[in-house]
């Protein structure tokens, strides 16, 4: 045990005014969400004068958070393994395999990254309106359909899985692959038994952003979906707003409600990341 | 350990809610009044919201033998608590529970992504049968495009139904001879003024000139109250007055855009000299503060007047008990005292042209706008109708029956701003140029030089 | 080794189905959004070829736009400068403190987990001219100015406004990147250079440090091009009001698209964006040259 120290009580100090900084808002989303619309303009800063449990019931009820929950839990499952698999592979293609088009490919994934998603909406609507599986049993639609939310997330999320784990599969280091390789490993037993485990860190940080941004995604699903059964969660957020006035205390208890599942992944992921971060700590 | 930071953080304001004597509702506002001790939550009570209430929208899907159509409307039928929405809801149940062969399914969007959604439906070539639209810009862009069709047919079929509506409604729908959308609601943009203050402030009679405001407002400032309430940040508020200061020194919008007049021309200064003037006595925080900002202001009884739309009315009543009580309504004034234009907005459904099933739409359009619909307009959502209905005042907010008043020795209407110029982009222009001059940052001649020069750009060709 | 590595069907085994599903669902919309940036475009009628107008009308005619390019070069080069700065110090010293460790790395990556818009309406509500952060300010008998509102100088203080916030949500992903990143050096490195009698600061300055090159260079790049794509803030902070003054690229893009039908004039605006993007990321590459890490 080291000696308390001055430095070290500063840094520590320091730290706490940051945690105060990043909770306080947080607080303040919660404690809006117990109160009245009135009561946001004219006492937006104090505690609710009474604490309105009743803005939960009719955000849970009439936004119909429960489909919409298991909706977004649904789009984001599929899109988180599909995208990081795929991601993975791709990466560790670019990072490690060894062809000349390596680099242009890791850009030309890349554009994927530099365009806003309104520019592409409505050529990628159309494209989905139009297509359509037909089986003699069933037929899947891309529009008004999970499927046809969870394609283009799954794309949209695959640039930013590859961009990021192409830096942690190249700061590898090689003699790992080569003593596997002269132990008769195979490229493909390489890949998904040594490096994906080992990127485990970089998966845990791609995984956490893919699924925010997934959770949180509004105007793909706004536009495709249109059936309430199938609406996700930020689109059932929206409800609050109304064309000339704004719920705001059912929107904030909505909001609250649908933090608390990210925060839930987020928790059971971390201890992961603990664990990734010391494992790659000692074999260095 | 974020769960755990947060449930702690939960359970202390928990904590300090039972140890500061507050006290726990769970009414979810829906049935109002609310009984709650501490009486911060009321509600309207207006008659009919508690029927509606417990009816839920029915968005099952139609039987094998109906005729499907769709309709997309820009607000959630539900979890709404817009009044006019729950209204649309309940003659959407009533149309599907009738037996009439007909199934309408609505699409529901929020108002910010509506137009994404509706142009991606229009591009795939899914068009919804019906649509809900703003008049003017907005619709423009539809008709133009050829994605609406005009529905004179049908109203000329219906002698009845046609000559139901109100004198002047389809004005603003109607392009050439072709009327291409049903209104199914207004409102009509006034002057709220709390009657408490105006008393205490020794004002007796309402202004009707121009002199007569500014100087009310001198004495509300004088007797300590914030005079006027307003919202610069929602660009579209401050404009709303704008555009009232423009058409009370006799700027017709139609001239502008038509390119036989200028913004630059003496009586746009006029108006926005107006504006100015009025703008001295906005709240302090106007700059900064949202729409909903500024309307609470007034029903929280912080500030004397509000110049805003009639859909306010139901907001402020759902928000605050006392203020039915104590608001009384007045028209914007005018130069000499004399009685200007009003200021309305429809809501209008339009129709597809490539519609298959044209009577089911029909037979929609004739329920969103027959007595029952009509009356629940007034009544309960304290619109105004756009037929000939006999509404029951007794029955709809108090301030409903005051703007009523103005509306029947009503001259003659205009659009808002944003909604009477050339494109939904001019309508933006000008409403950020009132903002900038306002707030200073223009001085007027530069912003109605803004205004000109975009215009020369973009309109007069 | 060498021979695996080259393996023609594993390389396409590894690439192809990503790169499949990448060319089809984005890549197809991005180069119809190229074509459609030469027409004139409102979504509801047939496109129609205009060449390079849109392109000429964005530089020489619309002073929104050069603006927004403003705002977005400023946002870029400010979130660049403080999240890096403030992420890398906050990943230094997290890394090395002994407790509290994850606490504070998860509190101050929390705001990255939430939404975006959520966070703006918050930000939104805080920022008021009567409410937060100037009721806390008047008790020191500060007047604070207009936040949101405010648009004097070549850059408003808004703008700063909506950096700091920018910087408070999204400093907890360069933190993070950076934690990991530092959590792969070798401790044999850090553990020489202490033997060798350096002392912290000067091993995190002399090893660590150029160890982090490679992670530099992805957090660098990510920063830039998701400050040059900024939207959520902004839409939901000031709607890039007052008078436009506050614009980004992507927020004007919107609104062009969204709000005025002009799809041909907006998709312009997105290859201009692409197009810096693009730029942006040649150049990273060009400086931060990251040797490989075999040798």
């Amino acid at each position: 045990m080291k000696k308390i120290t001055i430095p070290k009580v500063i840094i520590y100090i320091v730290l706490t005014i940051i945690a105060v900084l990043y909770v306080a808002p947080l607080v303040w989303i919660v404690l809006v969400s117990f109160k009245t619309n009135a009561e946001v303009f004219s006492n937006p800063f104090g505690l609710p004068k009474v604490w309105q449990l009743g803005n939960y019931i009719f955000a849970w009820t009439k936004g119909k958070l429960g489909i919409a929950l298991w909706n977004s839990v649904f789009v984001c499952v599929f899109t988180l393994a599909v995208s990081l698999l795929l991601g993975a592979m791709a990466a560790f293609g670019i990072a490690r395999m060894r062809f000349k088009l390596s680099g242009a490919t890791l850009t030309y994934f890349m554009i994927g990254m530099m365009v806003p998603v309104h520019c592409v909406l409505i050529p990628l609507f159309v494209m989905f309106s139009k297509m359509k599986i037909t089986t003699p049993l069933f037929e899947i639609r891309f529009t008004n359909s999970l499927i046809g939310i969870i394609i283009p997330y799954i794309t949209f999320a695959l640039p930013m899985t590859i961009f990021i784990l192409v830096g942690f599969f190249r700061s590898m280091p090689g003699e790992l692959f080569e003593a596997a390789c002269i132990d008769g490993c195979s490229i493909y037993k390489i890949f998904f038994s040594i490096a994906l485990p080992l990127s485990k860190t970089g998966i845990f940080v791609t995984g956490m952003m893919s699924f925010v941004n997934t959770w949180n995604e509004l105007l793909v699903s706004m536009v495709f979906i249109s059936d309430p059964e199938k609406k996700t969660l930020p689109v059932t957020l929206t409800y609050f707003v109304g064309p000339y006035a704004t719920n705001y205390v059912q929107m904030f208890a909505a909001i609250v409600i649908a933090v608390i599942p990210t925060i839930v992944v987020y928790s059971i992921f971390s201890n992961q990341i603990v664990e990734g971060l010391t494992a790659g700590a000692v074999k260095g | 350990m974020k769960s755990k930071a947060l449930s702690i953080l939960l359970s202390v304001s928990m904590v300090a809610a039972a140890l500061t004597g507050c006290s726990v509702s769970t009414d979810t506002g829906e049935t109002t009044p609310s009984t709650d001790g501490a009486g911060t939550e009321t509600g309207t009570d207006t008659t009919g919201s508690t029927e509606n209430k417990t009816e839920t929208t029915d968005t099952s899907t139609a039987s094998a033998d109906e005729e499907e159509i769709t309709w997309v409307f820009w607000d959630d039928l539900e979890a709404s608590t817009d009044q006019m929405t729950q209204l649309y809801a309940q003659t959407v149940e009533r149309f599907n529970a009738e037996d009439n062969g007909y199934h309408v399914n609505v699409i529901t969007t929020n108002l910010e992504e509506y137009d994404s959604k509706v142009n991606a439906l229009i591009a795939a070539g899914d068009t919804p049968d019906l649509l809900i639209c703003n008049p003017g810009p907005n619709a423009d862009v539809y008709v133009d495009a050829g994605v609406v069709q005009p529905l004179n047919q049908y109203l000329d079929a219906d002698p009845e139904w046609r000559d139901s509506f109100a004198g002047g409604m389809f004005d603003r729908v109607t392009y050439g001879s072709d009327i291409y959308g049903i209104p199914t609601n207004f409102a009509a943009a006034c002057c709220f003024y709390n009657t408490e203050m105006f008393e205490a402030a020794g004002i007796s009679e309402v202004p009707s000139d121009m002199e007569g405001f500014l100087d009310a407002c001198a004495k509300l400032k004088e007797a300590g109250y914030t005079p006027l309430t307003c919202s610069a940040s929602t660009a579209w508020c401050l404009s709303m007055i704008a555009g009232y200061c423009m058409n009370r020194e006799g700027v017709d919008t139609e001239a502008l855009n038509a390119g036989t007049a200028h913004w630059t021309d003496e009586n746009c200064v006029k108006g926005v000299e107006d504006l100015v003037a009025i703008s001295k006595f906005f709240q302090d925080t106007y700059l900064g503060d949202s729409n909903d900002d500024a309307t609470a202001h007034f029903y929280n009884e912080e500030a004397a007047i509000l110049i805003q739309g009639s859909w306010c009315i139901a907001q402020m009543n759902g928000n605050s008990a006392t203020i039915e009580d104590k608001c009384g309504v007045f028209s914007f004034p005018s130069v000499d005292g004399s009685i200007g234009d009003m200021i309305v907005k429809t809501d209008n459904v339009l129709m597809s042209a490539t519609t298959e099933h044209p009577e089911a739409c029909v037979a929609f359009l004739k329920m969103l706008t027959d007595e029952t619909a009509q009356k629940a307009t007034a009544e309960q959502a304290g619109k105004i109708p756009v037929t000939k209905v006999e509404v029951d005042t007794s029955k709809a907010p108090k301030q409903f029956g005051y703007v009523s008043d103005l509306l029947a020795n009503l001259t003659g209407t205009i659009g808002f701003y944003n909604e009477s110029l050339v494109s939904v982009e001019a309508g933006d222009t000008f409403d950020n140029n009132m903002v900038s001059i306002v707030m200073g940052d223009e001085t007027i001649e530069e912003g109605l030089q803004n205004i000109e020069d975009f215009y020369k750009e973009n309109a007069w060709q | 080794m060498n021979k695996a590595l080259r393996d023609k069907k594993a390389i396409l085994f590894f690439i192809l189905p990503a790169a499949l599903l990448f060319t089809l669902v984005l890549f197809g919309p991005i180069l119809y959004a190229g074509y459609i940036s030469l027409c004139d475009w409102n979504a509801l009628s047939k496109p129609k070829f205009i060449g390079l107008k849109n392109f000429k009308a964005l530089f020489t005619k619309d002073d929104v736009f050069l603006t927004s390019l403003k705002n977005s070069i400023f946002f870029m080069i400010f979130s660049l400068v403080t999240q890096q700065i403030i992420g890398l110090i906050l990943a230094a010293i997290l890394s090395g403190l002994r407790y509290g460790k994850n606490v504070y790395k998860n509190i101050i990556y929390l705001p990255c987990v939430l939404s975006s818009a959520a966070l703006g309406l918050l930000f939104s509500f805080i920022l008021k001219p009567n409410m937060g952060l100037n009721q806390l300010l008047a008790i020191f008998g500060i007047q604070g100015p207009n936040w949101l509102m405010s648009v004097n100088g070549y850059i408003p203080l808004t703008m700063w406004v909506i950096g700091v916030v920018a910087l408070w949500i999204y400093v907890g992903t360069t933190m993070m990147l950076y934690m990991a990143g530092i959590a792969g050096i070798d401790k044999s490195l850090l553990e020489a250079a202490y033997i060798d009698g350096a002392g912290k600061t000067k091993t995190f300055w002399h090893v660590t440090l150029p160890l982090l090159k490679p992670m530099a260079r992805t957090t660098i790049s990510l920063t830039c091009i998701g400050s040059l794509k900024f939207f959520d803030l902004v839409y939901n902070m000031t709607q890039g009001g007052p008078n436009n003054k506050t614009q980004t690229m992507a927020t004007w893009l919107y609104f062009e698209g969204f709000s005025y039908f002009k799809y041909g004039y907006a998709s312009a605006i997105s290859i201009v964006l692409l197009i810096m993007c693009l730029l942006v990321t040649f150049i990273i590459n060009r400086c931060i040259s990251v040797k490989d890490f075999e040798n």
